[in-house]
Protein backbone atom coordinates (compact mmCIF):
# COMPACT_ATOMS: atom_id res chain seq x y z
CA UNK A 1 0.00 0.00 0.00
CA UNK A 2 1.58 3.20 -1.42
CA UNK A 3 -1.36 5.23 0.33
CA UNK A 4 -0.76 7.51 3.57
CA UNK A 5 -3.55 6.86 6.40
CA UNK A 6 -5.76 9.81 5.03
CA UNK A 7 -6.59 8.34 1.95
CA UNK A 8 -10.77 7.24 1.85
CA UNK A 9 -11.21 3.55 2.52
CA UNK A 10 -12.92 3.15 -0.98
CA UNK A 11 -9.67 4.02 -2.75
CA UNK A 12 -8.11 0.89 -4.14
CA UNK A 13 -4.27 0.17 -3.56
CA UNK A 14 -3.89 -0.04 -7.27
CA UNK A 15 -5.07 3.49 -8.09
CA UNK A 16 -2.54 6.57 -7.84
CA UNK A 17 -5.90 9.13 -6.56
CA UNK A 18 -9.21 9.24 -6.27
CA UNK A 19 -9.72 11.09 -9.52
CA UNK A 20 -7.43 8.90 -11.06
CA UNK A 21 -10.05 6.02 -9.88
CA UNK A 22 -13.04 7.25 -10.95
CA UNK A 23 -11.18 8.15 -13.78
CA UNK A 24 -10.73 4.45 -15.04
CA UNK A 25 -13.96 3.30 -13.93
CA UNK A 26 -15.61 5.91 -16.92
CA UNK A 27 -13.40 5.27 -19.22
CA UNK A 28 -13.43 1.38 -18.58
CA UNK A 29 -17.47 1.73 -18.62
CA UNK A 30 -17.62 4.02 -21.99
CA UNK A 31 -15.44 0.75 -23.50
CA UNK A 32 -17.81 -1.62 -22.67
CA UNK A 33 -20.73 0.64 -24.14
CA UNK A 34 -18.90 0.84 -27.61
CA UNK A 35 -19.03 -3.60 -26.73
CA UNK A 36 -22.56 -2.41 -26.41
CA UNK A 37 -23.59 -0.70 -29.22
CA UNK A 38 -21.51 -3.34 -31.85
CA UNK A 39 -23.29 -5.91 -30.07
CA UNK A 40 -26.51 -4.68 -30.97
CA UNK A 41 -25.41 -3.32 -34.10
CA UNK A 42 -25.03 -7.19 -35.62
CA UNK A 43 -28.58 -7.09 -34.76
CA UNK A 44 -29.36 -3.73 -36.07
CA UNK A 45 -27.86 -4.72 -39.48
CA UNK A 46 -29.73 -8.24 -39.66
CA UNK A 47 -33.12 -5.59 -39.38
CA UNK A 48 -32.07 -3.35 -42.43
CA UNK A 49 -30.97 -5.64 -44.72
CA UNK A 50 -33.73 -8.56 -44.17
CA UNK A 51 -36.17 -5.06 -43.56
CA UNK A 52 -35.02 -4.27 -47.64
CA UNK A 53 -35.23 -7.28 -48.87
CA UNK A 54 -39.01 -7.98 -47.26
CA UNK A 55 -40.51 -4.40 -47.13
CA UNK A 56 -44.16 -5.82 -47.26
CA UNK A 57 -43.63 -8.54 -44.80
CA UNK A 58 -42.55 -6.46 -42.14
CA UNK A 59 -45.33 -4.12 -42.52
CA UNK A 60 -47.62 -7.01 -42.23
CA UNK A 61 -46.11 -8.65 -39.97
CA UNK A 62 -46.09 -5.71 -37.80
CA UNK A 63 -49.22 -5.21 -37.20
CA UNK A 64 -49.14 -8.58 -35.03
CA UNK A 65 -47.73 -6.62 -32.34
CA UNK A 66 -49.60 -4.39 -29.63
CA UNK A 67 -48.66 -0.78 -30.31
CA UNK A 68 -50.06 0.07 -26.59
CA UNK A 69 -47.79 -2.38 -24.55
CA UNK A 70 -45.33 -0.96 -26.81
CA UNK A 71 -45.46 2.25 -26.01
CA UNK A 72 -46.38 1.60 -22.08
CA UNK A 73 -43.05 -0.39 -22.12
CA UNK A 74 -41.53 3.42 -23.53
CA UNK A 75 -43.06 5.30 -20.90
CA UNK A 76 -41.91 2.42 -18.09
CA UNK A 77 -38.58 2.72 -19.42
CA UNK A 78 -38.15 6.46 -19.62
CA UNK A 79 -39.45 6.87 -16.48
CA UNK A 80 -36.65 4.55 -14.85
CA UNK A 81 -33.94 6.14 -16.71
CA UNK A 82 -35.14 9.32 -14.95
CA UNK A 83 -35.74 7.71 -11.58
CA UNK A 84 -32.09 6.63 -12.02
CA UNK A 85 -30.82 9.97 -13.25
CA UNK A 86 -32.46 11.12 -9.99
CA UNK A 87 -31.30 8.62 -7.61
CA UNK A 88 -27.46 9.56 -8.63
CA UNK A 89 -28.54 13.07 -8.13
CA UNK A 90 -30.04 12.73 -4.70
CA UNK A 91 -26.49 11.14 -3.66
CA UNK A 92 -24.72 13.83 -4.72
CA UNK A 93 -26.93 16.32 -2.57
CA UNK A 94 -26.17 13.87 0.18
CA UNK A 95 -29.70 12.72 0.49
CA UNK A 96 -29.24 9.08 1.26
CA UNK A 97 -33.51 8.04 1.87
CA UNK A 98 -34.06 9.93 -1.44
CA UNK A 99 -31.40 7.88 -3.61
CA UNK A 100 -32.89 4.73 -2.07
CA UNK A 101 -36.51 5.49 -2.55
CA UNK A 102 -35.34 6.19 -6.40
CA UNK A 103 -33.34 3.07 -7.08
CA UNK A 104 -36.51 1.40 -5.31
CA UNK A 105 -38.56 2.69 -7.90
CA UNK A 106 -36.52 1.99 -10.96
CA UNK A 107 -36.20 -1.38 -9.85
CA UNK A 108 -40.14 -1.51 -9.50
CA UNK A 109 -40.07 -0.04 -13.13
CA UNK A 110 -37.63 -2.62 -14.77
CA UNK A 111 -39.74 -5.40 -13.43
CA UNK A 112 -43.08 -3.38 -14.51
CA UNK A 113 -41.14 -3.47 -18.06
CA UNK A 114 -39.96 -7.35 -17.75
CA UNK A 115 -43.73 -8.21 -16.86
CA UNK A 116 -45.29 -6.21 -20.06
CA UNK A 117 -42.86 -8.24 -21.79
CA UNK A 118 -44.21 -11.21 -20.72
CA UNK A 119 -47.51 -10.98 -21.63
CA UNK A 120 -46.44 -10.23 -25.09
CA UNK A 121 -44.47 -12.84 -25.27
CA UNK A 122 -46.66 -15.23 -23.88
CA UNK A 123 -49.36 -14.50 -26.84
CA UNK A 124 -46.94 -14.81 -29.07
CA UNK A 125 -45.78 -18.10 -27.84
CA UNK A 126 -49.80 -19.39 -27.42
CA UNK A 127 -50.79 -18.51 -31.28
CA UNK A 128 -47.30 -19.72 -32.74
CA UNK A 129 -45.71 -16.04 -33.64
CA UNK A 130 -42.56 -17.94 -32.65
CA UNK A 131 -38.73 -17.33 -34.50
CA UNK A 132 -37.61 -19.56 -37.39
CA UNK A 133 -39.36 -23.07 -37.21
CA UNK A 134 -40.69 -22.98 -34.90
CA UNK A 135 -43.12 -20.40 -36.50
CA UNK A 136 -46.93 -21.85 -36.77
CA UNK A 137 -49.33 -18.48 -36.52
CA UNK A 138 -51.54 -18.54 -39.93
CA UNK A 139 -54.37 -15.51 -39.17
CA UNK A 140 -55.99 -13.90 -41.81
CA UNK A 141 -52.94 -10.78 -41.23
CA UNK A 142 -50.59 -12.92 -42.45
CA UNK A 143 -52.01 -15.49 -44.65
CA UNK A 144 -50.80 -14.21 -47.81
CA UNK A 145 -47.16 -12.76 -46.47
CA UNK A 146 -44.38 -14.48 -46.85
CA UNK A 147 -41.94 -15.26 -44.57
CA UNK A 148 -43.45 -13.57 -41.14
CA UNK A 149 -40.84 -15.88 -39.28
CA UNK A 150 -37.80 -14.01 -40.38
CA UNK A 151 -39.75 -10.87 -38.54
CA UNK A 152 -40.12 -13.03 -35.69
CA UNK A 153 -36.61 -14.50 -35.48
CA UNK A 154 -35.23 -10.87 -35.83
CA UNK A 155 -38.30 -9.37 -33.05
CA UNK A 156 -37.45 -12.20 -30.40
CA UNK A 157 -33.49 -11.71 -30.56
CA UNK A 158 -32.92 -7.31 -30.61
CA UNK A 159 -36.34 -7.76 -28.10
CA UNK A 160 -34.69 -10.51 -26.42
CA UNK A 161 -31.26 -9.34 -26.27
CA UNK A 162 -32.69 -5.99 -24.79
CA UNK A 163 -35.06 -8.34 -22.19
CA UNK A 164 -32.23 -9.90 -20.98
CA UNK A 165 -30.34 -6.46 -20.53
CA UNK A 166 -33.26 -5.28 -18.46
CA UNK A 167 -32.79 -8.24 -16.27
CA UNK A 168 -28.94 -8.00 -15.53
CA UNK A 169 -29.77 -4.19 -14.97
CA UNK A 170 -32.60 -5.19 -12.35
CA UNK A 171 -29.50 -7.26 -10.47
CA UNK A 172 -27.27 -4.18 -10.80
CA UNK A 173 -29.63 -1.45 -9.38
CA UNK A 174 -31.22 -4.59 -6.45
CA UNK A 175 -27.19 -4.91 -5.76
CA UNK A 176 -27.17 -1.09 -5.23
CA UNK A 177 -29.79 -0.86 -3.28
CA UNK A 178 -28.22 -2.98 -1.12
CA UNK A 179 -24.87 -1.03 -1.13
CA UNK A 180 -26.16 2.01 -0.56
CA UNK A 181 -28.82 1.08 2.61
CA UNK A 182 -25.18 -0.07 4.01
CA UNK A 183 -23.99 3.38 3.64
CA UNK A 184 -21.30 1.54 1.51
CA UNK A 185 -22.02 4.12 -1.73
CA UNK A 186 -22.25 7.96 -0.33
CA UNK A 187 -21.79 11.60 -1.56
CA UNK A 188 -18.04 10.72 -1.52
CA UNK A 189 -18.25 7.27 -3.52
CA UNK A 190 -21.05 6.59 -5.92
CA UNK A 191 -18.73 5.46 -8.60
CA UNK A 192 -20.90 2.13 -8.71
CA UNK A 193 -24.18 3.82 -8.97
CA UNK A 194 -22.37 6.24 -11.80
CA UNK A 195 -21.54 3.04 -13.89
CA UNK A 196 -24.95 1.01 -13.55
CA UNK A 197 -26.68 4.32 -14.02
CA UNK A 198 -25.23 4.48 -17.58
CA UNK A 199 -25.24 0.95 -18.22
CA UNK A 200 -29.20 1.94 -17.87
CA UNK A 201 -29.20 4.43 -19.95
CA UNK A 202 -28.27 2.65 -22.65
CA UNK A 203 -30.52 0.11 -22.56
CA UNK A 204 -33.21 2.82 -22.44
CA UNK A 205 -31.24 4.48 -25.60
CA UNK A 206 -31.75 0.87 -27.39
CA UNK A 207 -35.24 0.70 -26.71
CA UNK A 208 -35.56 3.87 -28.08
CA UNK A 209 -34.92 2.60 -31.49
CA UNK A 210 -36.42 -0.67 -31.01
CA UNK A 211 -39.80 0.88 -30.23
CA UNK A 212 -40.40 2.69 -33.60
CA UNK A 213 -38.07 -0.19 -35.55
CA UNK A 214 -40.81 -2.95 -34.66
CA UNK A 215 -44.01 -1.08 -32.98
CA UNK A 216 -44.41 1.56 -35.44
CA UNK A 217 -43.64 0.42 -39.30
CA UNK A 218 -45.80 1.72 -41.73
CA UNK B 1 -12.29 15.35 -1.92
CA UNK B 2 -9.91 16.54 -4.43
CA UNK B 3 -11.95 17.24 -6.84
CA UNK B 4 -15.37 18.12 -7.46
CA UNK B 5 -18.23 15.91 -9.68
CA UNK B 6 -20.23 18.17 -11.87
CA UNK B 7 -23.77 17.81 -10.24
CA UNK B 8 -26.88 18.13 -13.09
CA UNK B 9 -29.88 20.55 -12.03
CA UNK B 10 -33.05 18.29 -11.06
CA UNK B 11 -34.42 20.84 -13.71
CA UNK B 12 -32.41 19.44 -16.54
CA UNK B 13 -33.44 16.13 -15.82
CA UNK B 14 -36.99 16.49 -15.10
CA UNK B 15 -37.01 18.58 -18.46
CA UNK B 16 -35.20 16.16 -20.59
CA UNK B 17 -37.56 13.28 -19.17
CA UNK B 18 -40.92 15.20 -20.23
CA UNK B 19 -39.17 15.98 -23.77
CA UNK B 20 -38.52 12.38 -23.88
CA UNK B 21 -41.84 11.39 -23.03
CA UNK B 22 -43.69 13.80 -25.32
CA UNK B 23 -41.10 13.11 -28.29
CA UNK B 24 -42.42 9.09 -27.67
CA UNK B 25 -46.66 10.63 -27.89
CA UNK B 26 -45.26 12.34 -31.27
CA UNK B 27 -43.93 9.08 -32.99
CA UNK B 28 -46.71 7.30 -32.23
CA UNK B 29 -49.16 9.63 -33.69
CA UNK B 30 -46.73 10.38 -36.69
CA UNK B 31 -46.83 6.57 -37.67
CA UNK B 32 -50.49 7.00 -38.02
CA UNK B 33 -49.99 9.73 -41.00
CA UNK B 34 -49.61 7.82 -44.02
CA UNK B 35 -46.17 9.70 -45.66
CA UNK B 36 -45.09 6.77 -47.76
CA UNK B 37 -41.20 6.46 -47.37
CA UNK B 38 -40.85 9.32 -45.07
CA UNK B 39 -42.36 7.71 -41.89
CA UNK B 40 -39.06 5.91 -41.52
CA UNK B 41 -37.31 8.65 -42.26
CA UNK B 42 -38.92 10.82 -39.46
CA UNK B 43 -38.94 7.65 -36.90
CA UNK B 44 -35.71 7.57 -37.22
CA UNK B 45 -35.38 11.31 -36.88
CA UNK B 46 -37.29 11.50 -33.53
CA UNK B 47 -35.45 8.39 -32.29
CA UNK B 48 -32.54 9.95 -32.68
CA UNK B 49 -33.37 13.31 -31.25
CA UNK B 50 -34.31 11.81 -27.94
CA UNK B 51 -30.92 9.24 -28.36
CA UNK B 52 -28.85 12.38 -28.60
CA UNK B 53 -30.92 13.38 -25.17
CA UNK B 54 -30.31 10.97 -23.58
CA UNK B 55 -26.80 10.54 -23.86
CA UNK B 56 -26.15 14.48 -23.55
CA UNK B 57 -27.69 14.70 -20.70
CA UNK B 58 -28.66 11.48 -18.82
CA UNK B 59 -25.24 9.90 -19.58
CA UNK B 60 -24.04 13.15 -18.89
CA UNK B 61 -21.19 13.09 -21.83
CA UNK B 62 -22.32 16.68 -22.49
CA UNK B 63 -20.11 18.01 -19.33
CA UNK B 64 -17.90 14.67 -19.71
CA UNK B 65 -14.09 14.59 -20.72
CA UNK B 66 -14.55 14.50 -24.60
CA UNK B 67 -12.65 11.25 -25.03
CA UNK B 68 -15.86 9.58 -23.71
CA UNK B 69 -17.92 11.29 -26.30
CA UNK B 70 -15.06 10.30 -28.54
CA UNK B 71 -15.21 6.37 -27.51
CA UNK B 72 -19.14 6.46 -28.16
CA UNK B 73 -19.33 8.07 -31.31
CA UNK B 74 -16.76 5.97 -32.87
CA UNK B 75 -18.77 3.00 -31.39
CA UNK B 76 -21.88 4.53 -34.17
CA UNK B 77 -19.45 4.98 -36.70
CA UNK B 78 -18.14 1.99 -36.81
CA UNK B 79 -21.89 0.78 -36.99
CA UNK B 80 -22.50 2.97 -40.18
CA UNK B 81 -19.41 1.10 -41.76
CA UNK B 82 -20.93 -2.18 -40.59
CA UNK B 83 -24.46 -1.17 -42.23
CA UNK B 84 -22.87 0.25 -45.48
CA UNK B 85 -20.77 -2.52 -46.74
CA UNK B 86 -23.46 -5.18 -46.00
CA UNK B 87 -26.28 -3.15 -47.99
CA UNK B 88 -23.69 -2.72 -50.54
CA UNK B 89 -23.49 -6.30 -50.43
CA UNK B 90 -27.19 -7.00 -50.13
CA UNK B 91 -28.77 -4.63 -52.18
CA UNK B 92 -26.41 -4.97 -55.27
CA UNK B 93 -26.18 -8.31 -55.34
CA UNK B 94 -28.68 -8.30 -58.64
CA UNK B 95 -26.40 -5.71 -60.79
CA UNK B 96 -23.44 -8.58 -60.63
CA UNK B 97 -25.41 -11.59 -60.92
CA UNK B 98 -29.01 -11.30 -62.16
CA UNK B 99 -30.24 -14.50 -61.18
CA UNK B 100 -29.33 -13.87 -57.24
CA UNK B 101 -31.38 -10.96 -57.66
CA UNK B 102 -34.93 -12.14 -56.01
CA UNK B 103 -34.49 -13.02 -52.12
CA UNK B 104 -33.11 -15.98 -50.51
CA UNK B 105 -36.18 -17.62 -49.58
CA UNK B 106 -35.81 -19.82 -46.66
CA UNK B 107 -38.69 -20.72 -44.94
CA UNK B 108 -40.29 -22.20 -42.33
CA UNK B 109 -41.12 -25.82 -41.79
CA UNK B 110 -45.05 -24.84 -41.63
CA UNK B 111 -44.64 -23.64 -45.03
CA UNK B 112 -44.13 -27.47 -45.94
CA UNK B 113 -47.61 -28.26 -46.40
CA UNK B 114 -48.93 -24.95 -48.51
CA UNK B 115 -48.06 -24.23 -51.78
CA UNK B 116 -45.36 -22.18 -52.86
CA UNK B 117 -45.17 -18.62 -52.87
CA UNK B 118 -43.20 -15.90 -53.90
CA UNK B 119 -42.49 -12.69 -51.98
CA UNK B 120 -45.93 -11.08 -53.01
CA UNK B 121 -47.80 -14.19 -52.73
CA UNK B 122 -47.65 -15.50 -56.10
CA UNK B 123 -47.20 -19.38 -56.79
CA UNK B 124 -44.31 -20.34 -57.69
CA UNK B 125 -43.39 -24.03 -59.00
CA UNK B 126 -40.48 -26.43 -57.52
CA UNK B 127 -37.96 -25.04 -59.27
CA UNK B 128 -38.52 -21.69 -58.39
CA UNK B 129 -40.00 -19.58 -60.69
CA UNK B 130 -43.54 -18.32 -60.35
CA UNK B 131 -46.63 -19.41 -62.80
CA UNK B 132 -46.83 -15.65 -63.35
CA UNK B 133 -43.86 -15.53 -65.66
CA UNK B 134 -44.59 -19.36 -67.25
CA UNK B 135 -48.02 -17.75 -68.48
CA UNK B 136 -45.66 -14.85 -70.15
CA UNK B 137 -43.96 -17.36 -71.58
CA UNK B 138 -46.67 -19.29 -73.25
CA UNK B 139 -47.98 -15.80 -74.48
Amino acid sequence: MSHDNSSPSFLQHHFHDVKQQYETAKLGMWAFILTEVLTFGGLFVAYVVYRSWYPEMFINANLLLDVNKGLLNTVVLITSSLTMALAIWAIQKKNKNLSLVMLILTFILAFMFLGIKYLEYSHKFEVGQLPGEYYSYMGPEIAHINNPHIFFSIYFMMTGLHGLHVAIGMGLIGWLIYATAKGNLHSEYYTPMEMIGIFWHLVDLIWIYLFPLFYLIG
Amino acid sequence: MAHQHHITPLSIYLTIAATLLFLSGVTVWVSYVDLGAMNIVIAMLIATTKATLVVLFFMHLLWDDKKLLTIFVMSLMFLGIFITITLLDTEFRGGVNPEVKDSINKRAAFYDSLPLTDTHGNPVDEHGSSHHEEDEDHH
